[in-house]
């Protein structure tokens, strides 16, 4: 039977059904028939089964032990960022994604794309093998449909279509379409593309063209700037939204808390100006709603008032040049800009003073432009003036640095150099349509659902004859392929990224391939090599990628003259990379850019609305949207979930006479969407915010058919200067429809109250001392707790919090929290144990964000326990309020009685559809349909610290132990340890001056103090 | 059977009156049953299908983890309390006019706890492990939680019951006797049986009369005690709208209050359905009808000293819920509530009203609305509005499935009476004639 079982079905098929039984069946032929009947029958009876094979390894993997998780280093294949990841892996499957603490650019966090990467691997929609359309360009029956293919037969197809273009037309009919690839991939695609005769692109939705633009004009370099946000204590942002999709969120975040810490006045501050409040934006001291496309007349007014206030902060020698830049905005005052931008002139002078402060010095501040509010027309010349005042402030080179260039080629490892840019791609979808391309390989880029113009690129892959697609789950652009060769996810594949001057990531697969998937770098080798001549000269003889991976590191390795390559590798593969301080170029500004004047007012439209197209923290450009955390986990502004809408400004619905959760239709010249209202009071009057990234159409079951895709809206010519896309500005006409159709929402209502729940202080009372310190603890009826060993406790820091959920994603991996979609989320039944709240407070200059994470507060008096009938919540020695899954019945008095409702109920039985199931962490229990879950201080990390320390016989140590959430916080808000230890960094935050406990006054007690947000005024 | 003999013409009449209505059933009747027991297989299938798929398909919006299950509960609960007061208060009080609708408010409270104390179950996430809430003995030496009001509940309705059932059974036993001694078809075996041999001596009569005193007296404590307890079910926990001192006698009132309108509910039809008006006369009803009005006031006093204390704490959280149920989106249940509750009753100071069957009924079926109605919107408008405002939410909106389930739960209610009716004397014969002696 076992045997039989692990026999192929093939076998089986040979000796099966057509043995012949229709003659005159004797003896010897009946038992022969049986005989040889018997197996096969036995073997088709456990086909529906896969074959498992359950033998023990005589030989056991050196890193597979049964109960002991592996960590494998690597980067984050999730946006062109190139975070640093370490996976878990156990039993031979990755369970879940920590950032890498060594890495120097996220040291240790990740943000709630990255957490999710996991179910990008685990996608239940992906390509479990190569496809090939069925008899292409046929129109019977069944003509459209991908039919699976053998990959020999696949990688034959590719060759001989390759054949045929290099032997039809010439150079240039073969084009290759890569995502931002850094490192050796990158350049065996570029060495493959050079000998194929192929046109190379890389090409990302948001490739911040207009910065690259702005850089080439002022300082004469194709880059993109490292920002340093830990040092200024001045950042003004022009629309970038450096904590959500723009350039290394991670990185930005960590440093920009680090610099709101550093203590007393030197507090970093924020002002954002936008049309619509980003969630950076949600963080600002100072938030200011200008008009859309208006942010470089700003920015000239600030450097109008610098240089006629005469407190330019440059050397003697560049003084010239802010007399030539002040001819470029002489009619910028900004008295004079105020009436179009709406920004007052008084705002525009005090923010000039400050980011200019001769008594400070240089390079004290920050001005950061881009992302899709500064992504208009003029975006290019909105970018050359964020430099243009970053010099005159000193910051050039000190806030604003390049990275120095490396000996070979043009690029500099900033790595957006290498980047194409939306013109590009457009020149290469008119070549498409006008039949110049015969082979298209398009590897991880969706520009059907991304483009503006994603209609007209379908249409020009129409008229490519051999469309071929390395995407590892079904979208958009793999629909319209000829060939589908899925390449691995990021998590098994090998590879490296270098996203920043001194840093080179080493990306190792974390698990065996899930599919029957290959490599990009294989497949192109193999293609290479099997199209002979030229082009298998051009590449290595022999060996697969991981080998060609391997001798580029050694060849780097002996070139920097280091010593022993094997220990270098391991010690490389150990640490996620080889990371080196990074050096930075000297810029010099560049006469020309002060000598062309710059149109920086794009005008208002025909049409009476405005358009912002604005990505997301969750969906990026729309890659983000088949993995279904990041659809539950609700915006973390609007609280949205499964879904996109359009918002306007309270005043703007009222003159239309919508409503909240009204459809509302869009239209542009250039397209028309319905879409939910969603009224948002921190948005400019007269414009219409679509988020990016949904209404996908073939991107598996959870992107698919939800809410509607804001690209189609835009005005698909590329930005005149820099090539890129205008995410802003596309004119618009709004009309309600008389249908309501209200998006799942899990917070309402961003009104606290009065009641206390996110508290702040002043800098003011800071310094005075603080709020007075938390009274002695009330009187209770109940008997006091008692901690003979451990009380675990946390605090949160509502002034780093930027409510960006990764660690809400975090926990959803740890702790297999199930997803219960859309219908889910309509009745708010969210399983997440851990939720961020927003609460929105006037403040002195615009809204007063805050933001809480909200878990269980594991209370000293725990309201919850003394209610349970059968004991199934019940406070342990070491103060966790713990759950016994198997012993609830399912009351929910528990979650009545706790005021801050952090119970879930399990309404169904959750849901892990495969392979999504292999994610689940075997250290924490999947529970079942009826019982009642929460957040366990993830438990089982605290007991894995404490067998560790047993171990090596000691006590845990403070900081050893981190929950999930915290270990993934960019801005280090969440803080884990003991309370019985007064030393240890919770108990000291506990009794710091902003600390309180959430609804102290219910004398619940809890474990989880808050430290208020600090304001100004 | 002494006395029987000195009135042998009337009090014979008394006994074919009574034990007519246990007849043969008529046609109306099983159409009556047939219909109910068709409601009570679509709730079973609703029910069904809850345990099979999970709670979710009712139409549970966290926060509001409680809802329909939970007022059903605590209306049913409350209607038991009819049959304790009508029954054994006004007997301790010597109150003669109870005669006439005592057994049949007796067997209301009996069914009305049977089918209440369903609902704790079929609210349960995993209501096939309901009796892991009871206290017995196992290996695991698992044991519940006596801090938890759950548990108290369950003492208190399991004692409530018991003492329910004996009380009923006790005040049914001459009749049994008699029906053993005049029907003659195959129910005489069970009526031989439940007579426990009763035969009318003096010293079974002696003994007779103090167990029913006893039994009256024990439950008249117990039925302020089980609402109370069900109250703290609410009063108990910390969220504004249920922490409440009040809600002991609060609850209380509102039982017997609820439970007197049930009362109307079904006595006034029964009158005229089985022809029994020389029992249940309209005094019992005028009665009956001044009894509704006082507790009307008095639940009026309760819902004004409930919205003052909100106010006169101080408490933002409690004034904030006090404030959402006449205002929020549970505003328009909440005035109903009120209308039913103390304002319609107020037309019973009139004699004209108290005295009109079909206007008492009228009034009665809306006191029943708007009890069930204050305990949803206690239960369900507290829950949408606690502490923390990012939790409040939308409108909790019931499915099928709990709709079916309620209707299940009154379809079970009236099944079990029709069916008492049928084969118990529904009025006191022993009673009545006891009293004819007596006048």
């Amino acid at each position: 039977m076992a045997e039989g079982a692990q026999r192929s079905p093939a076998n089986a098929d040979a000796a099966g059904p057509d043995a012949p039984l229709t003659r005159t069946v004797g003896r010897r032929i009946f038992l022969k028939v049986l005989g040889s009947a018997a197996p096969a029958a036995a073997a088709a009876a456990c086909a529906p089964l896969p074959a498992e094979q359950i033998i023990p390894y005589v030989v056991p993997p050196e890193d597979v032990v049964p109960g002991v998780a592996a960590w494998y280093a690597t980067v984050c294949g999730e946006c062109p960022a190139g975070c640093g990841m370490l996976v878990r892996t156990r039993e031979g499957r990755a369970v879940k994604v920590e950032g890498n603490p060594e890495h120097p650019l996220n040291r240790g966090a990740l943000c709630i794309r990255g957490q999710a990467a996991l179910q990008g691997l685990y996608n239940p929609d992906r390509f479990d093998g190569p496809r090939r359309r069925r008899r292409p360009g046929g129109d019977g029956p069944g003509a459209g449909l991908l039919e699976p293919v053998a990959w020999p037969a696949a990688q034959q197809l590719l060759v001989e279509r390759l054949q045929a273009a290099r032997a039809g037309g010439g150079p240039g009919r073969i084009a290759v379409v890569t995502p931002l690839l850094t490192g050796t991939l990158d350049r065996l695609a570029a060495r493959w593309a050079a000998a194929v005769g192929a046109r190379r692109l890389r090409y990302e939705p948001f490739a911040h063209e207009a910065l690259r633009a702005a850089s080439r004009a002022a300082f004469g370099l194709d880059a993109v700037p490292r920002y340093d946000f830990a040092r200024p204590d001045l950042v003004v942002s022009f629309g970038a939204d450096f904590l959500e999709t723009w350039l290394s969120p991670v990185e930005h975040g960590r440093a920009f808390a680090e610099g709101r810490r550093r203590g007393g006045g030197l507090r970093t501050r924020l002002v954002q100006l936008e049309p619509r409040q980003s969630l950076t934006g949600a963080q600002a001291d100072e938030w200011l709603a200008l008009e859309p496309g208006t942010e470089g007349l700003v920015a000239a007014a600030m450097a109008h008032a610098i240089i006629a206030e005469r407190r330019v902060l440059l050397p003697r020698a560049e003084l010239g040049a802010a007399a030539r830049l002040f001819e470029l905005v002489r009619d910028h005052a900004p008295e004079q800009v105020s009436g179009r931008t709406g920004v007052p002139a008084a705002a525009i002078r005090a923010l000039a003073r400050r980011f200019a402060d001769p008594a400070a010095g240089g390079g004290r501040t920050l001005a950061v432009g881009g992302g899709v509010a500064a992504g208009g027309a003029a975006a290019t010349a909105v970018q050359i003036m964020v430099h243009l005042l970053n010099h005159l402030a000193g910051n050039t080179g000190a806030t604003v640095a390049f990275d120095a260039p490396t000996g070979d080629g043009p690029a500099v490892p900033g790595s957006w150099s290498g980047a194409g840019t939306y013109r590009g791609l457009r020149a290469l979808a008119a070549d498409m349509e006008a039949g110049a391309i015969d082979v298209l390989l398009l590897h991880d880029v969706n520009p059907v659902h991304a483009l503006p113009d994603g209609a007209g690129f379908a249409a020009a892959l129409a008229n490519v004859p051999t469309v071929v697609s390395t995407a590892s789950c079904p979208d958009e652009s793999a629909a319209l392929a000829d060939l589908v060769l899925p390449a691995h996810t990021p998590l098994e594949a090998w590879g490296d990224a270098e996203p920043a001057g001194g840093v080179r990531g080493l990306q190792q697969p974390a698990q065996r391939p899930l599919h029957d998937t290959r490599h990009l770098g294989d497949i192109l080798l193999d293609a290479g090599r099997a199209l002979g001549g030229e082009v298998a000269a051009a590449l290595p003889p022999a060996g697969d990628f991981a080998a060609l991976l391997r001798d580029e590191w050694r060849a780097a390795h002996a070139a920097a003259g280091g010593g022993d390559f094997e220990t270098f590798w391991a010690d490389a593969q150990r640490r996620g990379g080889a990371f080196e301080p990074g050096r930075t170029a000297t810029v010099a500004l560049r006469r020309a850019v002060l000598e062309a004047p710059l149109e920086l007012d794009p005008g208002r439209g025909e049409r009476p609305f405005t358009l912002v197209a604005y990505p997301t923290a969750h969906l990026y450009d729309g890659r983000g949207a088949n993995r279904a955390w990041l659809q539950e986990v609700p915006d973390p502004l609007l609280k949205t979930t499964w879904s996109s809408w359009a918002e306007l400004a309270p005043e703007t619905a009222r003159a239309l006479g919508a409503e909240d959760g009204q459809l509302l239709h869009i239209e542009s010249d250039h397209g028309a969407v319905d879409a939910t209202l969603l009224v948002n009071p921190h948005l400019r009057p007269g414009v219409v915010a679509v988020p990016l990234g949904q209404g996908h159409t073939a991107y598996g079951r959870y992107a698919s058919g939800r809410g509607v895709n804001a690209a189609a809206l835009l005005d698909p010519r590329p930005e005149e200067a820099g090539g890129g896309p205008r995410w802003l500005g596309t004119p618009v006409d709004v009309a309600p429809r008389a249908v309501r159709r209200p998006v799942p929402r899990l917070q309402t209502t961003f009104d606290q109250d009065g009641r206390g729940i996110a508290r702040a202080v002043t800098l003011e009372e800071l310094a005075a001392g603080g709020p007075p310190a938390p009274a002695e603890e009330p009187f209770s009826l109940y008997p006091d707790q008692t901690y003979p060993e451990h009380r675990w406790g946390m605090a949160i820091d509502l002034d780093a919090c930027t409510g960006c959920n990764a660690c809400v994603a975090a926990c959803y991996a740890e702790n297999n929290v199930p997803v219960l979609g859309a219908e889910g989320m309509r009745r708010g039944r969210t399983m997440a144990w851990l939720r961020i709240e927003r609460f929105v407070e006037d403040g002195p200059a615009g809204p007063d964000n805050r933001f809480v994470p909200m878990l269980c507060q594991h209370c000293g008096h725990a309201p919850c326990e003394s209610v349970c009938p059968t004991y199934a919540t019940y406070h342990t020695p070491e103060g966790l309020n713990a759950q016994i899954y198997n012993r609830c019945v399912g009351t929910r008095y528990c979650a009545n009685n706790c005021p801050y409702k952090v119970r879930r109920f399990n309404w169904f039985a959750p849901e892990f559809p495969a392979p999504l199931d292999r994610q689940l962490n075997p250290d924490v229990t999947t529970r079942t349909v009826g019982v009642m879950e929460k957040c366990t201080f993830c438990v089982q990390r605290i007991r894995e610290a404490q067998d560790h320390a047993q171990d090596a016989g000691r006590a845990p140590r403070d900081g050893e132990i981190t929950p999930a959430c915290a270990q993934t916080c960019a801005a280090q808000a969440i803080v884990f340890g003991d309370l019985n230890d007064p030393a240890s960094r919770v108990s000291r935050l506990a009794a710091d001056r902003r600390a309180y406990r959430v609804l102290e006054s219910l004398n619940t007690r809890p474990a989880v103090t808050y430290l208020r947000k600090v304001r100004r005024a | 059977m002494t006395r029987e003999r000195s009135d042998a013409m009337s009090l014979g009449a008394t006994t074919d009156d009574v034990l007519r209505t246990i007849g043969r059933p008529g046609r109306a009747y099983a159409a009556a049953v047939a219909g109910l027991l068709a409601v009570l297989a679509v709730a079973a299938a609703a029910f069904a299908r809850q345990v099979g798929t999970g709670l979710g398909v009712a139409g549970y919006q966290p926060p509001i983890l409680w809802g329909v299950y939970i007022t059903n509960f605590v209306f049913w609960i409350g209607i038991t309390h009819s049959g304790t007061l009508i029954s054994a208060v006004l007997f301790l009080f010597r109150a003669r006019w109870r005669t006439g609708v005592a057994r049949a408010s007796e067997a209301m409270t009996v069914f009305a706890i049977m089918t209440g104390a369903l609902f704790p179950i079929i609210h349960l996430g995993r209501p096939w492990v309901f009796y892991w809430l009871m206290p017995y003995p196992n290996a695991r030496e698992l044991w519940v939680n006596f801090r938890s009001p759950i548990i108290w509940d369950l003492f208190a309705i399991m004692t409530y019951l018991t003492v329910s059932v004996v009380f009923l059974y006790v005040g049914l036993l001459p009749d049994i006797a008699t029906a053993r001694d005049r029907i003659r078809d195959w129910r005489r075996h069970v009526y031989r049986l439940l007579a426990l041999g009763w035969s009318g001596s003096d010293r079974e009569w002696h003994h007779y009369r103090s167990l029913y005193g006893l039994l009256a007296a024990l439950a008249v404590p117990l039925a302020v005690s089980v609402h109370s307890v069900v109250s703290w079910d609410f009063a108990t926990t910390l969220l504004p709208g249920w922490h409440s001192t009040i809600f002991g006698p609060y609850f209380v009132a509102g039982a017997i209050f609820s439970g007197v309108a049930m009362m109307i509910t079904l006595l006034a039809p029964m009158r005229t359905l089985l022809g029994l008006e020389r029992y249940m006369q309209i005094r019992h009803f005028d009665n009956l009808g001044k009894l509704l009005v006082v507790l009307s006031l008095v639940m009026t006093y309760a819902y004004g000293m409930e919205f003052f204390i909100a106010w006169y704490s101080g408490n933002p959280f409690e004034q904030g819920a006090y404030w959402a149920r006449l205002t929020g989106p549970y505003a328009p249940l909440t005035w109903t509530m009120l209308a039913c509750n103390s304002a319609v009753p107020l037309v019973l100071i009139a004699r004209r009203v108290r005295t009109n069957l079909p206007a008492l009924f009228a009034v009665a079926i809306l006191v029943n609305v708007g009890m069930w109605l204050e305990r949803y919107v206690i239960v369900v408008s507290s829950l949408a509005r606690e502490f923390d405002p990012a939790n409040w939410t939308g409108l909790y909106d019931p499915t099928w499935v709990e709709w079916a389930i309620t209707a299940g739960s009154f379809a079970l209610f009236g099944l079990l009476f029709l069916v008492f009716v049928k084969l118990f004397p529904p009025i006191a014969m022993h009673e009545i004639k006891e009293q004819a002696e007596a006048a």
